[in-house]
């Protein structure tokens, strides 16, 4: 919960920050996840995920509803918010983060290193994710994927489910930012 | 096999069949389809971020998982991710109302510009910097102001 307080009062400091330049913002950065297993493969999509990062601290922040995740199938998206993922407890899940070694100034891409804290379920993890960072004339796209091991933030799966969930699933994300001030 | 015990496992079969046939009908069963279920609140995106910024919990006890209308005006229509969204003006300059369309919504959206005043029906998820609405369709739609 702390860390939440922690993320929401950078966001709010992002906004209420005279020196918006150095600052890039994305509404609608997607992230997807995905389960694979030998009895069947499971897949949501997130698209109206926010994050922020200020150039100046190098250091990012991303924030998202865990219920706007969007499914194949209307089961799964049921089982995944009420049994899983309980989003009316944790209804956020959020990074906060610095780019290690990065220059916003230099054109084209760039890989870099993320490292800070991934928190789903209020249960903080720390993360170390291998990203790309494109800069296109002051827009930035940034793509990457990494694992999330399912136990590690004490989802419960009960036993007759528990072929159809992967032990470790896999993230992938892409946000494009656009400087904050439109 | 006696003619009593041919009847119970007929009758068996039939019940396991139809509990299968419900099961997958259920279980594939797409998405919501906005168009068919009936507004529970109504509201302006002005009145909408604001309840959100003033207080979040009590905003989401009220608008989270309904179906709302929205009135509003057009800040931005974006293509991002192969998604249709409209961004409708809130109650600040720096919250808005994020409306993901549902697909058949495209051809319409496309003739949407900013500034111009609509209504459009949603599911309310909650609020990060804007609220954030899916499975979105116009309605109503005014002309331009």
């Amino acid at each position: 919960m702390n860390r939440i307080i922690i993320l929401l009062s950078l966001l709010i400091n992002f906004t209420d920050s005279d020196n918006r330049s150095d600052q890039v913002i994305t509404r609608q950065g997607q992230v997807s996840f995905f389960s694979y297993t030998s009895v069947e493969n499971i897949e949501a999509k997130n698209n109206q995920v926010l994050s922020i990062i200020d150039f100046s601290r190098s250091e990012i922040a991303i924030s998202m509803l865990m219920n706007a995740f969007v499914f194949k199938k209307s089961l799964m998206h049921e089982h995944f918010n009420e049994s899983y993922i309980e989003s009316d407890l944790y209804p956020k899940a959020t990074f906060q983060g610095s780019i290690i070694d990065f220059d916003p100034l230099a054109e084209g891409i760039q890989t870099k290193m993320v490292k800070g804290t991934l928190t789903i379920r209020d249960i903080a993890k720390e993360v170390e994710i291998k990203t790309s960072i494109e800069n296109i004339d002051g827009t930035y796209l940034i793509t990457g994927d990494f694992e999330v091991v399912v136990k590690d933030f004490e989802i419960k799966i009960p036993p007759i489910l528990a072929p159809n969930i992967a032990k470790n699933i896999s993230i992938k994300f892409r946000f494009e930012y656009q400087p904050y001030e439109k | 096999m006696s003619k009593k015990n041919k009847i119970t496992c007929s009758i068996i079969t039939l019940l396991l069949l139809g509990g299968l046939y419900i099961y997958f009908e259920f279980y594939n069963y797409p998405r919501i389809d906005i168009d068919k279920v009936s507004t529970e609140i109504k509201t302006s995106s002005k009145n909408l971020t604001a309840s959100f910024i003033q207080n979040e919990k009590n905003a989401n006890s009220i608008y989270k998982g309904k179906i709302i209308e929205v009135e509003g005006v057009v800040k931005e229509v974006s293509f991002l991710n192969n998604r249709n969204t409209v961004i409708l003006y809130g109650d600040n300059k720096y919250s808005g109302v994020l409306c993901d369309m549902q697909s058949n919504q495209m051809i319409e959206i496309r003739k949407l510009v900013k500034g111009q005043k609509i209504m459009l029906k949603g599911v309310c998820k909650g609020f990060l910097k804007d609220a954030i609405l899916l499975n979105c369709m116009l309605i109503n739609q005014q002309s331009n102001e």
